[in-house]
């Protein structure tokens, strides 16, 4: 309560030497735009890849390919793999990327067979613009994730152009599956006819099955099926096929966690430099209040307070930053034609600013401690 | 039994393998609304003593009892209450926090007391009246003059109503004009209001203000001097 009283006080001494507490609470903001990004990215491959036990979904690629140029399966194995028992339903794809590197700015063309997609996995797509009747009466239409849509500004009705095709937006769809936010959904005989040779050939099977129990037992099936084909199979749960592909992306969103611990340093040493400054400059001002009957303890919290106000107001800033870049900038780190959106809540937000009360109590223990215990007399001698 | 009272009191501090004892086993005894002037060369204890007395600094040796309590004994967090509720300090330099207004330095001591913002205020506005600076409620410390920053932080001294008013060379830093106005409000809290006072001083003058003037020299009382 005698606290509470005291934050104005701690809000004039914040403010008192505004130069160094302007850049103190830049460089914070700073550093935790770059904690709070890297640690939307991290959050957005947590999500991409860690397996539920609602996943009921298996892809089927060609063994030992990596890549969607590579990886050709014939389409009649769509017949064989729905013989198998637990499965629901087969979607042939044929997928199509702009740009097979890394990149946050991929496009990727899902060449499915429409009627039986919007039966099946399309169930999870909520049409949010457009019509689902267009898309399905033309041939070069597209249903663009909402992800995608955004970060091109396309709207239905627009043409546009990526990895040697033209589609037309017939709608834009919401999914909450963070592949379905950066693709284009097209007919599967116009993304085959856009590559030579390449009518009856697909990249991969989307498997539906009975339960998430079956997945292991039904992935096991249909690599023996085509153990002795010409084109083998590799048959994965969907989340651990995306960590497959993107392993380059988890590698490095690995080491950026580095550098977010590194940011958090930053930030450590900043608070604490400000306010070492600051206990320095006022020796013998803490001297006055304890002189007045301010407790070691009083004090210490007036100078741990102002370190916690400065790592809440640049974290904040930072924090703050970061999201609405992730969130109105809608990127997702692609590769191989899978996606792995950065996604940002106010969860991250409030991560943030719980790690910056950290931060700024850590700072200001040291020299807190050090301002509570000194002599009165010494600190009236030494100024 | 005194108000104030000091029975063998010594203080030593140690620098390097030396030891220097500012005050070597002092006896002293000040009754309650005394008004003490305490005077000497530099080193001689006036300030040790003042600050022993004020509970900022505590005896290596002797007892200090104030008001019956041995505060010699006190914790350093005991001590700090005690000091909230029974000391008022006055600084040459008046030592006001510059980001603050003299409103909020006056208030700054009440912050650790149990009362409500309307009773600080009435409090404040008080202490600021009997200093006759009440119209500079608003200023910051920069935009006073000497006497007035000093008006303030008596002002700040005697809000919480405290029994003792101890003064380190109050007048050390004044013109005279400024400085004859700073000693007569402190005599006004002590005939007044009964304020027990001990001031240390430089300045014969300012020991016509006291009731009682104590000469120190090498930690020890060589001479006292009652008003007459």
């Amino acid at each position: 309560m005698k606290l509470i009283r005291c934050i104005p006080y701690v809000l004039k001494q914040v403010t008192r030497h505004r130069v160094r507490s302007l850049l103190t609470v830049m460089g914070i903001a700073i550093a935790m735009f770059l904690f709070t990004a890297v640690q939307a990215m991290n959050r957005g491959v947590t999500e991409a890849t860690t397996a539920t036990a609602n996943d009921t979904t298996l892809v089927v690629y060609r063994e030992d390919r990596y890549c969607p140029a590579t990886s050709q399966l014939p389409q009649d194995y769509q017949r064989r793999i729905e013989g198998i028992e637990g499965v629901v339903s087969v979607t042939p794809m044929k997928v199509v990327v702009s740009n097979c590197r890394t990149s946050l700015d991929v496009v990727t063309f899902r060449g499915v067979p429409k009627e039986e997609f919007l039966k099946g996995m399309g169930k999870r797509l909520e049409l949010i613009d457009g019509s689902a009747e267009d898309w399905l009466a033309r041939t070069d239409a597209a249903l663009l994730g909402e992800t995608l849509a955004a970060r091109r500004n396309l709207k239905p009705g627009m043409r546009f152009d990526a990895a040697g095709i033209t589609a037309t937006v017939a709608g834009i769809v919401r999914s909450p599956d963070p592949q379905d936010q950066n693709v284009a959904y097209t007919a599967l005989e116009f993304v085959q006819l856009a590559g030579r040779d390449q009518l009856g050939i697909v990249t991969q099977f989307n498997v539906k099955v009975e339960e998430s129990s079956l997945l292991e037992p039904v992935s096991k099936d249909i690599d023996e099926l085509f153990s002795t084909a010409q084109e083998p199979t590799a048959t994965f749960g969907e989340k651990a096929f995306i960590g497959r592909l993107a392993d380059d992306i988890i590698e490095l969103v690995g080491f950026a966690r580095w550098l977010g611990l590194g940011c958090l340093a930053a930030v450590l040493a900043l608070v604490a430099n400000s306010i070492i400054l600051g206990v320095q400059s006022r020796i013998s001002e803490h001297a006055v209040l304890q002189t007045l009957g301010f407790k070691s303890g009083h004090v210490a919290a007036l100078i741990v307070t102002e370190g916690v106000l400065l790592a809440v107001i640049g974290g904040m800033l930072g924090a703050a930053g970061a999201l609405a870049v992730a969130r109105f900038g809608k990127f997702a780190l692609s590769v191989e034609g899978t996606s792995i959106p950065i996604t940002a809540n106010s969860g991250l937000l409030l991560t943030g600013i719980v790690v910056c009360i950290i931060i700024g109590v850590l700072a200001g223990l040291v020299p807190a401690w050090q301002a509570s215990r000194r002599s009165i007399v010494e600190c009236f001698r030494s100024v | 039994m005194s108000f104030i009272q000091c029975n063998d009191l010594t203080r030593e501090y140690r620098k390097g393998e030396e030891v220097i004892r500012p005050l070597d086993g002092l006896d002293l005894e000040i009754p309650r609304g005394d008004f003490l002037a305490l005077m000497g060369p530099s080193g001689s204890g006036k300030t040790t003593l003042l600050n022993l007395i004020a509970g900022i600094d505590s005896p290596t040796k002797g007892s200090l009892v104030i008001d019956g309590q041995d505060i010699g004994k006190l914790s350093r967090n005991k001590l700090a209450a005690w000091r909230s509720e029974h000391v008022g300090y006055v600084f040459q330099l008046y030592n006001l926090v510059p980001v603050l207004t003299a409103y909020e330095n006056v208030e700054l001591p009440l912050l650790l007391h149990d009362l409500s913002k309307k009773e600080r205020h009435e409090r404040v506005m008080q202490s600021l009246e009997r200093v006759a600076i009440a119209d500079r409620a608003a200023h910051f410390p920069r935009q006073l003059s000497g006497g007035q920053e000093q008006r303030v932080a008596i002002a700040r001294a005697i809000v919480t109503d405290p029994d003792i008013i101890v003064a380190d060379e109050p007048t050390g830093d004044l013109d005279k004009p400024s400085a004859h106005a700073v000693m007569s409000l402190l005599q006004m809290l002590n005939q007044e209001l009964g304020k027990t006072i001990v001031m240390v001083t430089h300045d014969p003058k300012t020991t016509d203000y006291a009731t009682r003037t104590l000469h120190l020299d090498k930690g020890r009382l060589v001479e006292q001097v009652v008003a007459a």
